[in-house]
């Protein structure tokens, strides 16, 4: 192991560019294929405000759902829904097979709002670097962040909330 | 020759596990981070405390004294526990479950008995390579160090498949592995924002302490000062980032730093190599303790 620690210079501080982290780790396409490797194809199917409705109150929420099939076989189902966290957006994907069994749960992108950042100067000024460059423009697109755990309990809530919509909505196409 | 980095995140652990490859084609690299996060959710259901039917949950629910098999993972986060708990003079120990029972911050678990108050790490006893045994009623909570055993296991199975550069990291327990040193960034403990805060090769940081909300920060640290210098080096207030050679060793140690004294901490950090951070909230300078030197 070899570490250098990227310490205060002291009252110089230099500013730091304050970026938005966000992170983009596989496309709808890629989810889908990633989650159904033997699909040829994958139909999308509307979910009707009622069915929405039926499962969960209130607006905005618009979760989008196609039927993976290998030639006339039906595999299951891919979801791509968003969470919201208290101050994060992120995009996943839920893999559910035709007997309503989750297979696979994939973050497709991840996106931490502005705000917060400027009442943070004093926090980031305890790390400026002496690399010389910038680290935070080095690593502009790929960051490697330890500290305060993020729950990925919202992403767990959603995925107990697209079981009930595929149970209320779509459980009855797989039986026919 | 260079592939472009392929990366994965999914919801295990109880957080999001983010991995990293370089050095692998798109469909070897695909498969090779299903392998990983296939080993993270294996080590989880064997040292989760609350899933039934992991080893923790079949020790729980043994008679006191008995002899019962275990997986070999699971037996070397043991050993790995008992180590550093005999090192730190129980600033770290798995037990620790017991308490927090009591506490009502852990469920109940399944057993027939109840835990002995005065039981300890001393109590678990491991046999051979396969075997444990409780000499007293206790609980064991492997949480932190078995994610942080998790991410060994990720980047050993990832390097297995021939990857040349890889991170793990689960919720801030990471590893990075691979000739090219990679920067950490440090997320503060009141909000979203992250600062570069080491660069790392071939090695782990965990960080503990950063769960804070912003304005508990100064009630913690206020009632660390009004309790006074109980010797160790971190108060409440502060985020204690460790890194060692080994993230089972980071997340455990982590948690050393915040609880042992000065001197006890100052000789886990140099017999187990590791190096810590101590940040504050405010903008005052970090410190670091166990550097060579």
């Amino acid at each position: 192991m070899k570490i250098a620690w990227l310490l205060p210079l002291g009252a110089a501080a230099a500013p730091l560019a304050h970026v938005a982290y966000a992170a983009q780790y596989i496309t709808i396409e890629q989810a889908q294929h990633a989650a159904f490797p033997e699909a040829t194809e994958f139909t999308a199917t509307a979910l009707g405000p009622d069915a929405l409705a039926s499962v969960a109150a209130g607006q905005g929420w618009s979760p989008r759902a196609w039927r993976a099939r290998a030639a006339d076989r039906a595999l299951g189902w891919l979801f791509v829904d968003q969470v919201i966290g208290k101050s994060e957006l992120i995009t996943y994907a839920v893999a559910i097979d035709e007997r309503g069994a989750v297979t696979s749960i994939e973050i497709l992108d991840y996106r931490e709002s502005h705000g917060g950042e400027i009442r943070l100067a004093g926090w980031r000024k305890q790390f400026v670097g002496k690399t010389g460059a910038d680290p935070v423009e080095l690593n502009k697109d790929i960051r490697n962040i330890s500290g305060a755990t993020l729950s990925c309990r919202h992403v767990t809530e959603g995925v107990q909330r697209l079981l009930r919509l595929y149970k209320a909505a779509l459980q009855a196409q797989d039986r026919t | 020759m260079t592939a472009a980095p392929i990366r994965r995140a999914r919801p295990l652990l109880g957080t999001f596990v983010e991995i990293r490859v370089e050095g692998l084609g798109v469909a070897r690299g695909a498969r090779a981070i299903d392998c990983a996060f296939a080993e993270i959710a294996a080590v989880h259901r064997l040292m989760s405390f609350h899933e039934s039917g992991s080893d923790l949950d079949r020790l729980h629910r043994t008679r006191v004294g008995d002899r019962i098999a275990i997986d070999a993972r699971t037996h070397e986060v043991l050993a790995w526990s008992a180590r550093i708990a005999a090192s730190s003079a129980g600033a770290f120990d798995p037990t620790v479950a017991t308490r927090q029972v009591e506490r009502g911050l852990l469920p109940r678990p399944a057993s027939t008995w109840t835990a002995h108050p005065r039981a300890d790490w001393r109590d678990v006893e491991l046999a051979d390579s396969m075997h444990v045994r409780l000499t007293r009623p206790l609980w064991i909570d492997l949480g932190g160090i078995a994610k942080g055993y998790a991410v060994d296991r990720a980047v050993g199975i990832l390097l297995d498949c021939g990857a040349q550069q890889v991170c793990v990291n689960a919720g801030g327990d990471l590893r990075v592995a691979g000739l090219r040193a990679e920067i950490v960034h440090l997320r503060s403990a009141c909000g979203i924002a992250a600062a570069p805060a080491a660069q790392i090769s071939d090695g782990a940081l965990a960080t503990s302490g950063g769960a804070l909300a912003a304005r508990t920060w100064r009630a913690a640290r206020s009632a660390a000062s009004k309790n006074g210098r109980n010797g160790t080096l971190a108060d409440a207030a502060r985020t204690v980032s460790v890194a060692a050679p080994l993230c089972v060793v980071a997340d455990a140690l982590a948690k050393v730093v915040r609880a042992a004294d000065a001197a006890v901490t100052r000789r886990v950090l140099r017999e187990f190599a590791a190096q810590a951070l101590i940040a504050s909230p405010d903008d005052s300078a970090g410190a670091i303790f166990g550097t060579a030197a």
